[in-house]
């Protein structure tokens, strides 16, 4: 047991090496934070509500980017080293299949709390610059999307354990637009005429993430109060999901033939 | 022989690229020039018309996959960018139509998307009403239903109730609604104290005294200095003389109904059996019958909003 938290501490150190030198993630972050830091010159358009808006454009950079890191590094962590077949030498070695995706969904979720961290600390200060503080409700806001984002990182690392790398890409995206769609989705199930469509749409409605109960930027960027309960109670949720998702990844992927 | 006609090597490997360079820069030309041409000729596109975005609200909403307020926020923006085109000069409810539509749909659209976005219905209620250089007002009916919303929305923000008073008083003379309005507002945290008189004022203008004493008791209740207590306490009494002068009124018209004169004095009035009572008069002065049957009080003015013919209340809002 101890022998698997030391072997997954060394694969999540690993990966955390290897994502600092990850030209994919440089290119994103810069993208994140010059996207936050213009927020202020687009803010000079508005009349009143500056403070609204660099927030908005802020969060909104620091989830949409977090998103692409999360799975297009996510899928590249494991769909792409089966691809390229450089798993090979590290699952010689004393190491089982479960440990090695562990250690790479946590290097990897190490990496995006540092990437929102530093995002936010931009947009704090893009803030500060225009004479505004970040608000309680903007610091659960970006919570929010880091819980958010270890849930699209562990939907990566799950469909990369299966399929093709660009597969797995396509199928995490897709998961995180369906994921932000899902009160509509109940809404068509209540409307539906037909019991095989409710039925359907229930099962999904049921399965999928609903991701806008982590979405909160709204209420950060109206300076409204985040409902008590509600930021920790989506946040074991969001938490749970991922788990469930990482013990399906690890079963498929313990039993997958690689060759 | 031969080799001599043969060109060098560079020249002849230069003529080809050459040659396609022209043809690519020919047909490049090409394409630009047809394509201004068929621009000019095509008709306008449907949706370069439309105000805002050729999707309803109710679509973008889902569809921005929880990035509605930074589409809310584009919506506001273009709004301010309309507003600030508008010429300076003033123009006839027509001249100003789309930019007047405009200004409607973006807001609408941003609070369709966004419902809490305080500043968008604050903004509507100080640029979307226009006075015309016909003498009327424009766009009002717009933005008061906006600001009506807005105050169900964001029912935690006192400059939504207040400017949606002000527009109902200032330019379509509804007092009553105004004064509901001022009354709510100045309940909500942060609110300025003067706007629960303005409150009472407006629904004693409005006619509706009950409201007005209610609110004044309860902020006398909730004043914490001693002189904000003083204050309502006095407009109490206001109130109370108010309430006195329009039975005294009332009375007078009865008594002019039923006997086709006016009555002389208050003395005369209760001696008809018109008025229960002389009512006294709650600062210390006296109540006095004027020969046009309207009420005074010898201590103070009565609660009116004055210069109410100054104002645009008796505009026509288009």
């Amino acid at each position: 047991m101890i022998g698997a938290l030391r072997a997954q501490w060394l694969i999540a150190g690993n990966t955390v090496r290897e994502l600092v030198r990850s030209k994919l993630l440089h290119n994103l972050l810069l993208f994140a934070v010059l996207f936050i830091a213009s927020s202020m010159f687009v803010a000079q358009l508005t009349i009143g509500q500056w403070d609204r808006v660099i927030l908005d454009l802020g969060l909104a950079a620091i989830e949409v980017s977090g998103v692409l890191v999360a799975v297009l590094v996510g899928v590249s962590l494991v769909a792409g080293e089966i691809e390229r077949r450089t798993v090979f030498p590290t699952l010689a070695r004393p190491v089982t299949r479960g440990t090695f995706l562990l250690g790479r969904y946590l290097g990897l979720c190490a990496m995006l709390a540092v990437s929102v961290a530093l995002m936010l600390g931009v947009l704090a200060a893009v803030l500060h610059l225009a004479g505004y503080g970040l608000s309680f409700s903007a610091a659960i806001a970006a919570l929010l999307i880091l819980v958010e984002l270890a849930l699209m990182a562990a939907a990566a690392i799950l469909f990369g354990s299966f399929t093709t790398p660009i597969l797995a890409s396509a199928f995490s995206l897709s998961l995180f637009l369906i994921g932000h769609l899902l009160s509509d989705l109940k809404a068509f199930q209540q409307r539906s005429q037909s019991d095989l469509a409710k039925a359907l749409t229930g099962i999904a409605y049921r399965l999928l993430p609903d991701l806008e109960l982590l979405n909160v930027k709204s209420l950060a960027s109206n300076e409204l109060p985040v409902p008590h309960g509600l930021a920790s109670t989506a946040a074991l949720y969001g938490a749970g999901y991922a788990a469930t998702l990482l013990v399906v990844a690890v079963t498929i992927f313990s039993r997958r033939d690689l060759k | 022989m031969a080799s001599d006609r043969r060109l060098p090597v560079s020249i002849s490997l230069a003529i080809p690229s050459l040659a396609t360079g022209v043809v690519l820069a020919a047909l490049a030309t090409s394409a630009a020039l047809l394509r201004a041409r068929a621009e000019r000729l095509a008709p306008v596109a449907v949706e370069a018309t439309f105000d805002i975005p050729n999707f309803p609200a109710e679509v973008v909403r889902p569809f921005s996959f929880g990035l509605r307020s930074v589409i809310s926020d584009l919506m506001f923006l273009q709004a301010i960018q309309v507003h600030g085109g508008r010429k300076k000069t003033m123009l006839t409810a027509q001249e100003g139509r789309r930019d007047d539509r405009a200004l409607n749909r973006l807001l609408t659209y941003a609070t369709d998307l966004d419902p809490h976005f305080a500043g968008s219905y604050r903004f509507a209620g100080n640029a979307m009403p226009r006075q015309t250089s016909d003498g009327k007002a424009t766009n009002v009916l717009e933005a008061e239903a906006l600001l009506a919303k807005g105050a169900r929305e964001r029912a935690d923000d006192w400059h939504i109730p207040f400017t949606l008073g002000f527009l109902q008083s200032y330019y379509l003379d509804h007092f009553a609604a105004a004064g509901q309005n001022f009354a709510a507002a100045a309940r909500l945290p942060g609110a300025p104290q003067y706007l629960g008189l303005l409150a009472t004022r407006t629904l004693t203008e409005g006619g509706n005294l009950d409201l007005a004493e209610h609110l004044a008791a309860a902020m006398a209740d909730q004043a914490t200095e001693e002189s904000a207590e003083k204050e309502w306490q006095e407009r109490l009494l206001d109130l109370r003389m108010e309430r006195h002068l329009r039975q005294i009124e009332t009375a007078a018209a009865h008594y002019a109904a039923r006997t086709g004169r006016r009555a002389a004095s208050l003395a005369e009035l209760v001696r008809s059996g018109d008025l229960a009572g002389a009512p006294r008069e709650p600062h210390g002065g006296r109540y006095e019958l004027a020969a046009n049957g309207e009420a005074r009080s010898t201590a103070k003015a009565r609660l009116r909003i004055r210069g109410r013919k100054g104002t645009l209340a008796a505009l026509e809002v288009q």
